[in-house]
């Protein structure tokens, strides 16, 4: 029997909406994919274009910055910063040829664990065609 | 047409008076066609200065080591330098002053007009000549190029020989002077993104085959990023070191140093730098070319930068190097910004 | 004895090579290199320089040392990763480059030798290729003890006489290799050496630059480290590796170790080209650097190959290619670097 194709995501998720998000879904029980590696960062402005290509260096299939919902930045606008920011690095990422499904960037507030596991589920749906990313991916030994 | 006796006389005025500290130019290189960068500080040198179609250097990277300089000194010489700059390179000139890495005073601006074309691709014109070596290049009266080779003079049109950059400049006349020589020429360019929308025309497949086959052959000397006057990081992921050691700095703060890329040459580190690169050069990138002019191994380095150039025009109504007091493209936002990637 | 190789069948001679991986300079994106050569009938000699010189080939820009892994103990098992050293062939190799082998092979041999090196460096058979004409406008071999012609560091020389090689064998290697053509390589007559004579000779005249009278070279840098000469000369450096990665001779590296897991730790040990042009070349964990700015840098370029490798070696540790001229963005010219020393005022 082949194994299904399992999609390893990391996820940079905002510590006052999107990671809290996430914690509501867990506690709440709700059930999503356990594809997701989440790192949490103080703001989606914060995540450096470094760290999505770093994800890329290192094996991720797929890569998800989520904020929280415009006007609702706990540092006012660092999601308006992060939301222009990340789409260049979107289209740069589109323009070497990764496919545009790999990287994606999500609002997702505190009361939101309903719709984060919604994104991660599309997510996954996604990714699982495409197969494993091996075109940033740092070349290994084994 | 630009003289070189004009610029040569605005050059010598300058040094005489002693209202500069020197001026960064062009002189004709050891091989006698091609321009090279020179530094005057002399008055009687003066002569030296040329003005070409061979002028390829963004002439602010030596700005920057001036300022980089002038941090060091104790009593550093306050008077401006001179330099010599073409349209792109004055762009240059407004994303330092709008970085505030220098202020307008450092700087005494001898702007040339491009008038009519631009520089020359070393390459497309030995292709051109098949062989037979280029003894001169000089400007044309028309959108051509007088090249003279062992065999006599031929007449190339612009189109031909001329540098991709320059095909596609949307500022061939300086924007931010203290002095300009030439004619504020009227151009059009139809297709200032043309050569990366065929790149975009691409499907995802074939841009990956294309970038990687191109990155493939980087053999990371950092040339791109050493002739970039953009790139004055005093750290860059791309080093070893990449952080500022100082005495203080301890042992920890050393082993726990975060090594974003490996040395080795190979595509997965090379697209990363490259990547790194174009991302930080974002709405900072005044598509002088020279990065690409500097491959030795010519990867068309200016299709990344240009396709962020694209975007940032066409997604944020971003325009690059033209307003030294607008913030810069990511440290600014407008509520209408499209968000429609995101979910 | 000379052989004589008609061109029509220099590709059956490539094809009889199926033993060895075969380079030959291919042209790329405009870009003149040393590649392995898949499709051996489309193989040219016919080509003036590359742009990364042949020593890529025998040192390359990366390399494996060792592989580690963390095992249950406390203990690392490692693997050594020499280079199984594939018999190669690398056509076309202008004489310069030939000799800076030779000048390599110096550094990584003697009393403690580099087997990562030697395991490629034996396996290689360097066919050269005679200069007909400058390869570049820059060229200057004559000028640092060699020749457009030279035949050391070479297996097999290679003379283009318009319709045929006149190809000298000079090693064993070299013997081995023409063999594998068998009967596509006839006895060579007076008349063709002759012919290749009046090459090799007529290529000489035809330099258009030379440096002079260097001889005391070596000696006048020893007294010029702390001269503010360095600091006028690097100017317009903008400090990439262009001139020493691309130098047939410069031959420093890096090592560092390539982690591809953290749990169990498990990575490779993986030499790399370095250059002295590179700020944390030199960099100490101290933070000190000793060599702090592009002045001292253009000046540890010069003074290793003008004037430390011939206190060391007796001989110039540069072979004239020109290419650090040609390829640096910004112009810098040893030759008039070089010059300027010379007539450098004491």
């Amino acid at each position: 029997m082949t194994e299904e194709f399992e999609p390893k995501i990391v996820a940079f998720l905002c510590k006052w909406c999107s990671s809290a998000g996430s914690d509501l879904a867990g506690v709440s029980r709700m059930e999503y994919p356990a594809n997701v590696i989440p790192i949490q960062v103080m703001c989606s402005g914060s995540v450096s274009p470094l760290y999505i290509f770093e994800a890329f260096n290192r094996g991720a299939d797929g890569v998800l910055v989520s904020g929280c919902h415009p006007g609702d930045c706990h540092y006012i606008k660092g999601n308006m910063y992060a939301r222009r920011k990340l789409l260049l690095v979107k289209k740069l990422l589109e323009h070497v040829g990764l496919e545009p499904q790999r990287f994606r960037m999500s609002w997702v507030s505190a009361a939101e664990g309903q719709k984060y596991t919604q994104v991660i589920k599309e997510l996954v749906k996604e990714l699982k065609p495409l197969g494993p990313q091996t075109k940033l991916r740092r070349e290994r030994n084994g | 047409m630009v003289k070189h006796e004009d610029v040569r006389a605005e050059a010598k005025k300058l040094l005489e008076s002693g209202k500069v500290k020197y001026i960064i130019a062009y002189e004709l290189g050891a091989d006698g066609w091609k321009a090279n960068p020179v530094f005057i500080k002399k008055p009687e040198d003066v002569d030296k200065i040329i003005w070409g179609p061979t002028c390829f250097h963004n002439l602010i990277r030596f700005v920057v080591d001036e300022k980089r300089r002038k941090v060091q000194q104790k009593n550093p010489d306050t008077r401006p330098v001179g330099v010599m700059v073409k349209g792109c390179d004055s762009r240059a000139i407004v994303i330092l002053l709008q970085e505030k890495f220098i202020e307008r005073k450092d700087v005494h601006i001898i702007g040339v007009s491009c008038e009519k074309t631009g520089v020359i691709d070393e390459r497309k014109l030995a292709n051109k000549l098949k062989g037979r070596k280029a003894k001169n290049v000089e400007f044309g009266p028309d959108e051509n190029f007088v090249v003279t080779t062992e065999e006599g003079t031929v007449d190339l049109p612009a189109s031909e020989i001329m540098a991709d950059r320059c095909l596609e400049c949307i500022a061939h006349v300086p924007v931010i002077t203290d002095v300009l020589f030439g004619e504020k020429t009227k151009r059009t360019v139809p297709h200032p993104f043309g050569s990366v929308e065929k790149i975009e025309t691409l499907s995802s497949e074939d841009r990956w085959k294309f970038w990687s086959e191109q990155l493939e052959k980087c053999v990371r000397c950092y040339a791109c990023r050493s002739v970039c006057p953009m790139c004055y990081c005093d750290e860059c992921v791309a080093d070893t070191i990449t952080f500022a050691v100082s005495p203080d700095t301890t042992a920890e703060e050393k082993a726990q140093k975060i090594k974003w890329l490996d040395k080795s040459p190979v595509i997965s580190e090379n697209i990363f730098y490259h990547m790194v690169r174009a991302i930080h050069l974002a709405g900072r990138c005044i598509d002088c070319g020279e990065c690409e002019r500097a491959c030795p191994v010519n990867i068309p380095l200016r299709m990344l930068n240009k396709k962020l150039e694209k975007e940032a025009k066409l997604l944020f109504g971003y325009d690059v190097g033209f307003d030294s007091e607008k913030p810069a493209l990511i440290s600014c936002f407008r509520d209408e910004d499209p968000e429609d990637f995101i979910r | 004895m000379d052989k004589i190789l008609a061109k029509k069948d220099f590709p059956r001679w490539l094809e009889a090579l199926g033993a060895y991986d075969v380079y030959a300079p291919q042209l790329i994106d405009d870009v003149w290199n040393y590649e392995l050569a898949t499709d051996r009938k489309a193989v040219s000699l016919d080509y003036p320089q590359t742009a990364i010189p042949a020593k890529k080939i025998v040192f390359p820009q990366r390399e494996f040392f060792f592989e580690f892994r963390e095992a249950d103990t406390d203990d690392y098992k490692l693997k050594e990763l020499l280079p199984e050293g594939k018999p190669t062939v690398i056509f076309g190799v202008r004489a310069c480059e030939g000799k800076a082998v030779t000048l390599t092979d110096l550094v990584f041999g003697g009393e403690i030798a580099d087997d990562y090196y030697w395991k490629r460096r034996n396996a290689a058979v360097l066919v050269g290729l005679a200069c007909a004409s400058p390869p570049s406008t820059n060229c200057f071999c004559l000028s640092v003890n060699g020749s457009p012609h030279s035949k050391e560091g070479l297996d097999v020389l290679m003379t283009d006489l318009g319709d045929q090689y006149y190809v000298e064998i000079l090693t064993d290697k070299g013997k081995k290799l023409v063999s594998e053509g068998g009967a596509i390589f006839h006895e060579a007559k007076p008349p063709d050496k002759k012919a290749a004579e009046k090459i090799h000779a007529d290529s000489e005249k035809k330099l258009a630059r030379e440096l002079k009278n260097i001889k005391d070279v070596p000696a006048k840098l020893k007294g010029m480290f702390a001269s503010p000469f360095w600091d006028d000369e690097s100017m317009s450096c903008i400090r990439c590796g262009i001139c020493t990665y691309l130098c047939p001779t410069c031959h420093c590296f890096d090592i560092n170790d390539e982690v591809e897991s953290q749990t169990p730790l498990a990575g490779r040990r993986v030499r790399t080209w370095d250059t002295c042009q590179f700020p944390d070349f030199t960099m100490h964990s101290s933070g000190h650097n000793p060599r702090p700015d592009k002045a001292a840098r253009l000046r540890q370029r010069i003074n290793h190959k003008f004037q430390y490798f011939v206190e060391v070696w007796q001989n110039y540790q540069c072979t004239g290619c020109g290419r650090c001229i040609t390829l640096c963005p910004v112009g810098i010219d040893i030759i008039k670097v070089v010059e300027k020393v010379r007539d450098h005022a004491n």
